[in-house]
C-alpha cells in the first residue's frame, strides 16, 4: 500500500507544476503583444528567436502562449472548481439520508445533462454585449452542464460506498460529522472521481475556448471568449493551418506515390532550421501542438494521482 | 427511490426539452437590447420595420412570438431565414442540413457501436486502450484541421464532384468518434461495465447452471450502457458544430454557428430545436428501454417451477 | 524561394489541373452574398454577385466609360431633365422565361418608393425619385425625378425587378425572391450556404460564353493563392497585398487590376469624450505613422515605387476628380505636434499618457474584421501606436455583419470611439451619406457616428445643388479642405484590390466595382 501511494505522488506534483505554470503563464501575460518596429525578425525559427521563435509578422511567439493562458487559466479553473463542488455535493447528499434533495438533484441533472451543450454555449454567447464577451460565462455555464454526469457518478460512487449506512456506521465509532463526511466520504473515497471529472472539465474548457476562436478566426470575426487585445492559442494553430497544408501536399503526393518521402522530410528540415522560413506557420502549429498536449497532460496527471487505492 | 421514477423524470425531461430550448431562445432574443425587428431592418437604414416586425410575429412580444413560433413547427414550418439566408424557409435549410449531421452521426456511430460490441464481447486487446486514448486527449479542432488540410488540398474548389463531400463526412466522423475521449470512453466504459457486472454473484451462480455470461449480464448492463451511449452521441453532436464549421460540411451545426454569427434567430431556433428534440429523442429512447428492461427483469422468469 | 515552394509548385501545376475540366468556373468571393435581392444589397460581394444576375437599367462601360444599357434601346429627356423616357429592347426574357417589359422598369421604381420596403438602396433613390409611367404598347416607361437632371442616365443605374415575382410593391427581404431571385442578366443565380451556382441563360440581350459557375467563400487568404496556384480554383476576387508576388510569379495565372476605388479610414466619435475636441483629433492625426503602419500590415516598403496602397488626405482616391491635391497626406507621425496639439486641448502628460479632466484618454476602437485579411493585425498597429503615442486603447473586432447592420447606420456610436474601416466607390464617388447630418428624409445614411457639422451640410448641399462637373468638384475640393482640418475621420490610403484568375480563363474584364459588368465575352 505505502509504495502505490509513494508512486502516485509524482504525478500529483507534474501535474500541480503544471497548472502552476499556467497560470502564472496567464499572470504573466502582457495585456498587448510586442509591436514589431522592423520586419526583420519576420518568421524565424526558434534557434534565431528563442524560445519559440516569431510569427510572419514577427511577434514572437511565446507572447501568444502567455495571452492563450490568461484567457484560459481562470476560466478553466473556475469550470473545475464548479463542477467538483457539485459533484461533492452529489456525493454528500447521497451519504446524507436526504432522499428528496437527492431525488430532486437527479431529476434536474437529468434535465441539465440532456440539453445540446454547444447550443446553450452560443445562446449564451449571443447574449454577451461587447464588454462582458469572455470565457469566464461561457466555461461556467460549460461547467454546469458537465455537472450532472460528474454528480451521478459521485452519488454512484457513494451509494456503492454504503451511502448512508457508511456515514451511520462511522458516527457509531464516534467520529465527528466533518471527519466522517469531508475526510472519510469526500476525501478518502470520493476524491478521485471528484479530481477526475474536474480536470477533465478543465480541459475541456481549455479546448472549447481553442474551438470557439479557431471558428472565429476562420469566419473572420470576433471570438466570444476573449477582447481583440487577446489572442487565443487557436491563433497558433491557425497560423499552422496554412503550413500544414504546405506539409499536406506533398505527403498526398508521396502516399499517391508520386513523390518520396526523403524529398518531403529534406523541405520540412530545411524550414525548421534556417531563420527565414519559408512555410508560415511550422513554429506556431509546434507550440500549439505542444500548449494542447500540456493541458492533456495536466488533466491525465492530476486523474493520475488522484486515482483510488 | 422508486424503480420508474428515473425512466419518468427522463420522458417528461424528453417532452419538455424541444420545447424549454427555443422559448430560452425567445426570452434571449427579447432580453438582448433594441427591437428584435431592427436587427433584420435597422431603423436608420430602411423603413418599413414595424410591417417586418409584424411579418416576423414580433411586434407583440415574446409570449405571442414563440407560440406563434411552436404552432408553425409543429407543421415543420419553421418561418423564414431573418439575415443569413434571407427569404429561404427555414425548413428547406433543415431539410438540406439534417441529413448531413444524421450522416455524420451515423458514420461516427459506427467504430462507436463496433468499440462497444467488440470490448462487450472481449474482442478487443487490452493494450491497444493506449491509442484510443491518446487520439481520444486531442481535442477535436486539431483532428478537424488536419482532416479539412488533406480535404482542401486534394479536391480544392470543385463542382458536382461527391468525393470531397464524402471525404469530409467519413474524416469528420473518424474526428467525431477519436476525439474528445468518445471512443477511447466507448471501449474502456463498455469493458469496465462489464468487467464489474461478471464479479456479481448471480453471475457466478449462472456460470454454475451452465448458462452463458452474457446473456445474465445484459439485461443488467443495458440500461447503463444505453445511458452511456446517449452521452456520447450527444458528445457527438455537440462536437458536430465544430467539425462541420471546419471541414465546411453544410449540417446542422454548421448552420448554428453561422445563426449564431448572423444573429439570424429563424435560423437559431430552428436548429437548436432540432438539436434539443434529437437530445429529448435519445432521451425517450434511453426512458422506453429502460422501462422495458426493468419490466423484463421483473417477470417471473420462465421455468420457474416446472422443473429443476 | 525555398526547394519546398518549387517542389509544390510542380505537384499543383502537374497534379491539380485535372480539376479545371470542362466548361465550369469556380472562383473565390470575400464571402457569400447576404441577400440576392439587389434591393437588400450590403456590400460589394452583393453587389458583384447581382451583376451576373440582374441587369441594370443604365451602367458605365469598363472599356470605354461611357453609360450604356442593356435593356435599353434608346433614351430621351422629358421636360428638360425632370423625367427620362427609355425604350426597351425586344426579345429580353427573365430567367424564368416571361417577357420583360416596361411594368418591370415602372414595379422596380414603385417598389423602392413604397415605405413599405425596407431596403437601404431604396431609400437612397428615394430621395431622386418620383414615380414612373409604362406605356406597354410601345415599350417605353418614363421615370420622373424631383428635380432635372443634367445627366439623368446616371440617377437611373438600378437593377430591375420582375414584376411578375412580387404580390406587391412592398417588397420585403424575407421572399423568396431574396434567395433563388429572377433577373435578365447572363447568369441564372442560386444560393446556397456553401456556394453561389451561377447557370449560363442565353437571352437576346446576352449571351454568356461560360456555361456555369460557382462562387465560394475565401477563408484564409493564404490557402486561397495556394488553391489558385495548384489549379484547384479558376479565381480569386481578391489577393491579399502580401501574396501578389507568389501569384506574380506564376505562369498560369495572372493578377488583374480590379478598379473599386477604395479608401480606408478611422472614423472618430465626435460626440463623445475627449474626440469631441478638434485638438484631440488632430493629434491622434499626427500619432499615427502610416509608413510604417502600412510596412506592418500591408508589407510595403517605404521606397516600393510600386506601392499598391497610397496614402489619402481626404474622402476620395487620389485619381477622382474629387481629390483635392492641395492637402498633401501626413505620412510620418510628428509627435512634438501631437503633443503641442494635446496640450492647446488642455491635457497633461503623466507617465506617458495624456491626461484630460483629470482621466487619462482610453480609446474603443472597433474594426470591419475582414480588412484582417487585407491589412494583417490592422487594428491592433493602429492600438500599438496609439499607446505609444499616450492614449490607452480597447480593440474590437467587429463582424461583417454588424458593420453593415450597426455599424454604418450609425448605431455603434455609444459602443465606440474609433471605427476603421473602408468605403469603396465606382464611377460616382458621392460621399454626401457618409458626411451629411443624419436626417429623416435619408440624407446621411451611412454616417457612423452620427457627425454632424453645418459647414459640411452647406457644402454637401453645394454639391447635390451642382449642375455641372466643375461644380460638384469644387464642392468636393473645398469638402475634401475643410475634413482633413476638422477630422471626422483619419483617412489612411487607398489599397489596390487585385484578382488574381488563371489563365484559362479568358478574355474577362473586370468592370470597377461591378466586376462582372463585361461578362458576355468572358471564356474558357
Amino acid at each position: 500500500m505505502r509504495a502505490r501511494r509513494e508512486r502516485r505522488w509524482p504525478y500529483g506534483v507534474a501535474a500541480a507544476l503544471l497548472l502552476l505554470v499556467l497560470i502564472v503563464a496567464g499572470l504573466s501575460a502582457p495585456e498587448f503583444v510586442s509591436s514589431p518596429t522592423a520586419l526583420s525578425g519576420q518568421a524565424v525559427g526558434p534557434f534565431a528567436s528563442p524560445p519559440f521563435g516569431t510569427d510572419e509578422r514577427g511577434i514572437p511567439l511565446y507572447e501568444y502562449a502567455l495571452q492563450g493562458a490568461r484567457i484560459v487559466a481562470f476560466p478553466a479553473a473556475v469550470a473545475g472548481a464548479v463542477v467538483m463542488m457539485l459533484a461533492t455535493l452529489a456525493g454528500l447528499v447521497r451519504c446524507g439520508n436526504l432522499p428528496w434533495l437527492d431525488t430532486g438533484l437527479q431529476a434536474a441533472g437529468e434535465i441539465v445533462g440532456a440539453l445540446p451543450r454547444m447550443v446553450v454555449v452560443l445562446v449564451v454567447a449571443l447574449l454577451l454585449g461587447y464588454d462582458q464577451k469572455g470565457l469566464l460565462p461561457i466555461a461556467v455555464v460549460w461547467a454546469l452542464l458537465a455537472a450532472p454526469a460528474a454528480m451521478d457518478e459521485a452519488a454512484a460512487s457513494a451509494g456503492r460506498l454504503g451511502g448512508t449506512r457508511f456515514v451511520e456506521a462511522l458516527r457509531a465509532h464516534g467520529f465527528s460529522a466533518f471527519r466522517t463526511y469531508f475526510i472519510h466520504v469526500v476525501w478518502k473515497n470520493l476524491r478521485p472521481v471528484i479530481v477526475r471529472q474536474g480536470a477533465e472539465v478543465m480541459m475541456q474548457v481549455v479546448f472549447l475556448e481553442i474551438a470557439l476562436s479557431y471558428l472565429a478566426l476562420q469566419r473572420s470575426t470576433q471570438s466570444f471568449t476573449h477582447t481583440e487585445n487577446l489572442y487565443s492559442w487557436a491563433t497558433l494553430l491557425y497560423q499552422g493551418y496554412s503550413w500544414m497544408l504546405f506539409v499536406f501536399q506533398p505527403i498526398v503526393k508521396v502516399a499517391a506515390g508520386e513523390s518520396e518521402w526523403a524529398v518531403w522530410a529534406d523541405a520540412v528540415w530545411v524550414n525548421m532550421t534556417t531563420s527565414e522560413l519559408d512555410g508560415p506557420g511550422v513554429q506556431s502549429v509546434l507550440v500549439g501542438f505542444v500548449l494542447v498536449a500540456s493541458v492533456a497532460a495536466t488533466a491525465q496527471l492530476a486523474r493520475a494521482a488522484a486515482r483510488a487505492r | 427511490m422508486k424503480w420508474w421514477m428515473r425512466p419518468l423524470v427522463r420522458l417528461i425531461a424528453a417532452i419538455l426539452l424541444p420545447l424549454v430550448v427555443p422559448a430560452l431562445i425567445t426570452g434571449a432574443l427579447w432580453a438582448l437590447p433594441g427591437d428584435p425587428a431592427s436587427i433584420i431592418c435597422p431603423p436608420e437604414t430602411c423603413d418599413g420595420t414595424e410591417a417586418l416586425a409584424e411579418r416576423f410575429n414580433l411586434h407583440r412580444g415574446p409570449v405571442f412570438f414563440y407560440m406563434q413560433w411552436l404552432l408553425a413547427a409543429m407543421s415543420l414550418d419553421f418561418g423564414r431565414s431573418w439575415t443569413l439566408m434571407a427569404g429561404t424557409p427555414v425548413y428547406e435549410e433543415m431539410v438540406s442540413a439534417v441529413p448531413m449531421t444524421g450522416a455524420l452521426v451515423v458514420l461516427a456511430l459506427v467504430p462507436l457501436l463496433t468499440g462497444t460490441v467488440t470490448a462487450a464481447l472481449g474482442w478487443l486487446p487490452r493494450f491497444l486502450d493506449g491509442i484510443w486514448q491518446f487520439f481520444g486527449l486531442i481535442p477535436a479542432v486539431i483532428l478537424a484541421l488536419f482532416a479539412a488540410a488533406y480535404v482542401e488540398i486534394s479536391f480544392g474548389v470543385t463542382f458536382g464532384d461527391w468525393r470531397p463531400t464524402a471525404w469530409r463526412l467519413v474524416l469528420g466522423a473518424l474526428v467525431l468518434a477519436l476525439a474528445d475521449g468518445t471512443l477511447a470512453g466507448a471501449i474502456v466504459g463498455t469493458r469496465s461495465v462489464f468487467e464489474e457486472e461478471v464479479k456479481q454473484r448471480y453471475i457466478q451462480v449462472a456460470i454454475l447452471r451452465g448458462e452463458s455470461t452474457l446473456s445474465n449480464a445484459i439485461p443488467n448492463v443495458l440500461p447503463g450502457l444505453i445511458g452511456q451511449m446517449r452521452g456520447r452521441l450527444l458528445t457527438v453532436l455537440s462536437g458536430a458544430v465544430v467539425v462541420e464549421v471546419i471541414l465546411k460540411i453544410p449540417g446542422l451545426g454548421g448552420l448554428l454557428w453561422d445563426g449564431t454569427l448572423s444573429q439570424d434567430y429563424g435560423i437559431v431556433l430552428a436548429a437548436a430545436f432540432a438539436f434539443s428534440a434529437f437530445s429529448g429523442a435519445l432521451m425517450f429512447v434511453q426512458a422506453i428501454a429502460e422501462i422495458a428492461i426493468a419490466l423484463y427483469v421483473r417477470r417471473s422468469p420462465a421455468g420457474v417451477g416446472e422443473s429443476t | 524561394m525555398s526547394r519546398a515552394r518549387h517542389m509544390l509548385t510542380a505537384i499543383g501545376v502537374c497534379g491539380s489541373l485535372m480539376l479545371l475540366a470542362g466548361n465550369s468556373v469556380s472562383f473565390y468571393e470575400e464571402a457569400l452574398p447576404t441577400t440576392m435581392n439587389p434591393l437588400f444589397s450590403r456590400g460589394m460581394v452583393d453587389k458583384r454577385t447581382h451583376e451576373l444576375i440582374f441587369d441594370r437599367l443604365f451602367f458605365r462601360s469598363a472599356i470605354t466609360n461611357e453609360l450604356k444599357s442593356n435593356l435599353v434601346s434608346k433614351w430621351q429627356k422629358v421636360d428638360n431633365g425632370k423625367k427620362i423616357k427609355v425604350y426597351l429592347k425586344d426579345g429580353i426574357k427573365w430567367h424564368d422565361g416571361k417577357s420583360f417589359g416596361p411594368k418591370d422598369v415602372c414595379f422596380t421604381v414603385d417598389a423602392m418608393l413604397n415605405p413599405k420596403t425596407p431596403s437601404p438602396v431604396a431609400k437612397t433613390f428615394r430621395e431622386t425619385l418620383v414615380g414612373c409611367e409604362a406605356f406597354p404598347k410601345e415599350r417605353s416607361a418614363v421615370i420622373e425625378f424631383v428635380k432635372p437632371y443634367h445627366n439623368p442616365r446616371e440617377r437611373v443605374s438600378f437593377s430591375i425587378l420582375p414584376v411578375h415575382a412580387f404580390d406587391s410593391t412592398a417588397v420585403s427581404p424575407d421572399l423568396d425572391f431574396s434567395s433563388r431571385p429572377v433577373g435578365t442578366g447572363p447568369m441564372k443565380g442560386s444560393k446556397g450556404r456553401q456556394a453561389v451556382t451561377f447557370t449560363a441563360y442565353p437571352n437576346g440581350h446576352h449571351n454568356p460564353k461560360i456555361s456555369d459557375m460557382q462562387s465560394q467563400e475565401g477563408g484564409d487568404p493564404f490557402v486561397q493563392v495556394r488553391t489558385l496556384l495548384t489549379g484547384g480554383v479558376h479565381g480569386v476576387v481578391a489577393v491579399a497585398p502580401q501574396h501578389r508576388p507568389d501569384v506574380r510569379a506564376s505562369d498560369d495565372v495572372a493578377l488583374k487590376s480590379y478598379d473599386l476605388r477604395s479608401w480606408w479610414y478611422i472614423a472618430l466619435n465626435t460626440n463623445k469624450g475627449a474626440l469631441v475636441r478638434r485638438e484631440v483629433r488632430q493629434a491622434i492625426d499626427y500619432t499615427i505613422d502610416r509608413l510604417q503602419l502600412r510596412e506592418l500590415t500591408i508589407g510595403v516598403k517605404p521606397d516600393d515605387p510600386n506601392s499598391p496602397c497610397e496614402f489619402v488626405s481626404g474622402p476620395f482616391v487620389g485619381s477622382s476628380p474629387y481629390y483635392n491635391r492641395a492637402i498633401k497626406p501626413r505620412p510620418k507621425k510628428d509627435a512634438a505636434k501631437a503633443a503641442a496639439l494635446m496640450a492647446q486641448a488642455g491635457a497633461t502628460e503623466q507617465a506617458g499618457r495624456w491626461i484630460l479632466d483629470g482621466e487619462p484618454i482610453t480609446l474603443r476602437i472597433g474594426m470591419n474584421a475582414p480588412l484582417d485579411s487585407e491589412a494583417k493585425d490592422l487594428l491592433n498597429q493602429i492600438g500599438n501606436q496609439l499607446q505609444e503615442g499616450g492614449f490607452d486603447r480597447q480593440v474590437f473586432k467587429v463582424s461583417n455583419d454588424e458593420w453593415v447592420r450597426l455599424a454604418v447606420t450609425g448605431r455603434l456610436s455609444d459602443q465606440y470611439d474609433a471605427l476603421i474601416g473602408k468605403w469603396s466607390f465606382g464611377v460616382v464617388e458621392e460621399v454626401n451619406p457618409m458626411f451629411h447630418t443624419r436626417t429623416a428624409e435619408g440624407k446621411g445614411v451611412l454616417n457612423i457616428f452620427n457627425y454632424s457639422d453645418p459647414e459640411v451640410d452647406t457644402i454637401l448641399g453645394q454639391y447635390d445643388a451642382a449642375k455641372t462637373d466643375t461644380e460638384a468638384q469644387d464642392a468636393y475640393h473645398e469638402l475634401h479642405a475643410y475634413l482633413a482640418e476638422e477630422l471626422p475621420y483619419i483617412f489612411l490610403w487607398k489599397l489596390d484590390t487585385k484578382s488574381a484568375w488563371r489563365n484559362e480563363v479568358r478574355n474577362n474584364t473586370i468592370s470597377p466595382f461591378y466586376y462582372f459588368t463585361e461578362f458576355d465575352s468572358w471564356r474558357l
